[in-house]
C-alpha cells in the first residue's frame, strides 16, 4: 500500500536544505573531506617519489610552526613579517585599482563615444599578463612599490571591465522614472547609475582579488631584496635550496587567498542582497 | 474682484482643456526608411479627468504618453500642462510603468521619497509626505519592506505613490497592471479610481484591455493602426463602481471590441498591418 508506505520520521536525521545550520555543517563536512583527499593524495605522492623538492605535509606542517614562531635564520623574517609585508603591498596595489577603475568605469560606461574610443586602448594592454610589467615596474618605481603596481595592473583590468559593464546594463526604465521624477543628470548618476552599478563593481572587486594574489606573489619573485612571501618562497628554493620551506610558503598563500575571496564573496552577497539586485 | 476670485476662475478656465496635446507627429527612423508612428494627434483633456487610450497592438499607443510624458521628443507638435508648455520630463507628470521600474535597492519609504528628495524636500517633510502616500495606498507597515518582497500588485502601489507624491498634474499610466494576474488587476483598477478620486488627480491610461478601460475610463481614446489616428472617442458618464456584467457594460465593451478588430482584420480576412 503506497500510501502507508511514507517514511518514518523523527529517527533518522534528515538534510534540510533551509536549515542554515544544516547547510553550514553540510558544507563544512565536504569541504574537510576534500582537503582531507588532497591532502592524502599529497603524502603518498611525496612518500612515492621521495624528492626532496616535494616533502610530505607533516614535514611542511613542522616548518610553518618553526617558520611562525623561530621564522627564518638566513633572512631573520617570521612568516608573519613576510605576510605582512605581502598584506601591505597587497592593500596599495588594490586601492591604486580601485580609484583608478572604478570613476574611469563609471565614465566610459556612461558615454558610449569614450568607451568606444578607450576599448581598442584597454583590450590591446588587458592580455598582456600583470607580471610583465614587473622588470620595468622594479627599475621605474623600486622594489618595495614595484610588486603593489604589479597587483594594481592586475585588479584594475577586471574591476574597470566589470564597473563598464554594470553602467551600460542599468535598467532603462530606472532612468526613465528617476526622469519623470525630477532627477537631472547628476542626480541621475549619484542615484540611480551608482547604486545600479555598486554590484557589478563588487563583482570586479571578486574577480580582481583572486587575480591581485597570483600578481603578488609572482611580482615579489622578481624583486630581489624586502621580504614578502614570493621573495621568501624563490630565494628559499634558489639560494638555499629549502624546498620544505617553499611549501610552506605556498600554504600560506593558500590560506590568505582564501580568505580574501571568502571575504570579498560574503560582503558581495550581503551587499547584493540588501540592494535587492543581483549581478550574475 | 478679489484675488481669490481671479484665482478661483483661472483655476475654472484652466479645469478645461488643461492638458492640450496638439497635432503631435512622430517618425522614427529606422534604417534608411522613415517610420510614420503617429500623425497629427490632437488631444484635450480636462482636469480631473482619467481618460484611456485603446488601440491595435504596436499602433503607438506607449509612444504618445511617453512624448507627453516628455521622455520622447516628438518630431512635430506640441504638449501644455496647465497653460505650460512641456519640453523634457518633468515631476507635473508623474509617470507609472508597466514593469513598475521601481528601484530595488532603495526601501518602500525611499522609493517613494525620490521625487521629494531630488526636488530638495527636507528630510522630515519628505518623510512625512511619503508616508502619507504610502497610507493612501494601503501600504501603512511596509514602509520599510525591499521592492523585493513584495507582491506585484504591491509593487504596483509602490509605483502609484511614487508618482502622486509629488502632487503632479497628471499621471501617466503605461499599462500599468499589464503585469499582474487578473484578479490583482480588477482590484487594482478600484484602488486606482479611490486614490484619485480622493486627490483629484488626471489621470491619462494606457491599456490593452477594453474591460479594463470600460471599468476606469470617464473618456476612452480608440485609435487605428499605424499611423495612429483618433478613430472615436467615447464618454462615459456611468458613476462608479461599474457592474462589468451589466448589459450596457457589455454591450459598449464588445462595440470598442468590434471597432479594435477592424483595425487588425484586413478585407480579405487576413490579420497584420498592410505591407
Amino acid at each position: 500500500m503506497a500510501e502507508t508506505e511514507n517514511k518514518p520520521s523523527g529517527v533518522v536525521l534528515k538534510y534540510d536544505e533551509n536549515n542554515p545550520l544544516h547547510h553550514f555543517l553540510r558544507s563544512a563536512g565536504i569541504a574537510t573531506v576534500s582537503i582531507l583527499t588532497l591532502l592524502l593524495v599529497w603524502w603518498f605522492v611525496s612518500l612515492a617519489l621521495r624528492n626532496p623538492a616535494l616533502p610530505t605535509p607533516i614535514e611542511v606542517f613542522e616548518a610553518l610552526i618553526y617558520l611562525f614562531t623561530v621564522g627564518d635564520t638566513m633572512s631573520s623574517l617570521t612568516m608573519w613579517d613576510n605576510m605582512s609585508i605581502s598584506l601591505q603591498r597587497f592593500a596599495v596595489g588594490f586601492l591604486m585599482a580601485f580609484v583608478l577603475a572604478v570613476p574611469l568605469g563609471l565614465v566610459l560606461g556612461s558615454s558610449p563615444k569614450l568607451n568606444e574610443f578607450a576599448t581598442p586602448i584597454y583590450e590591446l594592454i588587458r592580455p598582456i599578463a600583470p607580471i610583465a610589467w614587473a622588470p620595468i615596474f622594479l627599475f621605474m618605481f623600486g622594489a618595495r612599490t614595484s610588486p603593489s603596481m604589479v597587483v594594481a595592473i592586475g585588479i584594475f583590468f577586471p574591476l574597470l571591465t566589470n564597473t563598464i559593464f554594470g553602467v551600460t546594463k542599468i535598467d532603462p526604465s530606472h532612468v526613465d522614472a528617476a526622469k519623470t521624477l525630477g532627477a537631472n543628470g547628476l542626480q541621475r548618476f549619484l542615484k540611480v547609475t551608482l547604486p545600479s552599478g555598486i554590484p557589478y563593481i563588487m563583482n570586479g572587486i571578486r574577480i580582481g582579488l583572486g587575480v591581485g594574489w597570483m600578481c603578488i606573489v609572482a611580482a615579489e619573485m622578481i624583486v630581489p631584496i624586502g621580504g614578502g612571501i614570493g621573495y621568501f618562497i624563490s630565494i628559499q628554493a634558489q639560494q638555499y635550496m629549502q624546498y620544505t620551506y617553499c611549501w610552506a610558503g605556498i600554504v600560506v598563500i593558500c590560506i590568505l587567498g582564501l580568505l580574501t575571496t571568502t571575504l570579498a564573496d560574503r560582503v558581495y552577497k550581503l551587499i547584493t542582497r540588501r540592494m535587492g539586485i543581483d549581478a550574475d | 474682484m478679489t484675488q481669490t476670485d481671479v484665482a478661483r476662475k483661472t483655476s475654472q478656465t484652466s479645469g478645461r482643456d488643461f492638458i492640450k496635446v496638439e497635432n503631435l507627429k512622430k517618425v522614427f527612423k529606422k534604417d534608411d526608411r522613415e517610420v510614420v508612428v503617429l500623425n497629427d494627434f490632437s488631444l484635450s483633456i480636462n482636469k480631473g479627468e482619467l481618460i484611456s487610450i485603446v488601440g491595435p497592438s504596436g499602433c503607438g499607443k506607449t509612444t504618445i504618453l511617453r512624448m507627453i510624458a516628455g521622455l520622447v521628443e516628438p518630431t512635430s507638435g506640441t504638449v501644455t500642462v496647465d497653460g505650460k508648455c512641456c519640453q523634457g520630463p518633468g515631476p507635473d507628470r508623474g509617470m507609472v510603468f508597466q514593469d513598475f521600474a521601481l528601484f530595488p535597492w532603495r526601501s518602500v519609504r525611499k522609493n517613494v521619497e525620490f521625487g521629494l528628495e531630488v526636488a530638495g524636500v527636507p528630510k522630515a517633510e519628505r518623510r512625512e509626505r511619503a508616508e502619507r502616500y504610502i497610507k493612501s495606498v494601503g501600504l501603512a507597515g511596509f514602509e520599510n519592506a525591499m521592492v523585493h518582497e513584495l507582491s506585484g500588485g504591491m509593487k504596483q502601489r509602490v509605483g502609484i505613490a511614487r508618482a502622486l507624491v509629488t502632487k503632479p498634474d497628471v499621471i501617466l499610466m503605461d499599462e500599468p497592471f499589464g503585469a499582474l494576474d487578473a484578479q490583482t488587476r480588477n482590484i487594482m483598477q478600484t484602488e486606482l479610481l479611490r486614490i484619485t478620486d480622493k486627490t483629484d488627480t488626471t489621470v491619462i491610461f494606457v491599456t490593452h484591455s477594453v474591460d479594463e478601460a470600460v471599468y476606469i475610463s470617464d473618456r476612452i481614446v480608440i485609435l487605428t493602426k499605424r499611423p495612429a489616428k483618433i478613430k472615436e472617442v467615447i464618454d462615459i458618464p456611468w458613476p462608479h463602481p461599474r457592474d462589468r456584467s451589466s448589459q450596457e457594460f457589455t454591450a459598449l465593451r464588445r462595440k470598442i471590441l468590434k471597432m479594435l478588430e477592424s483595425e487588425n482584420i484586413q478585407p480579405d480576412g487576413s490579420t497584420g498591418t498592410v505591407a
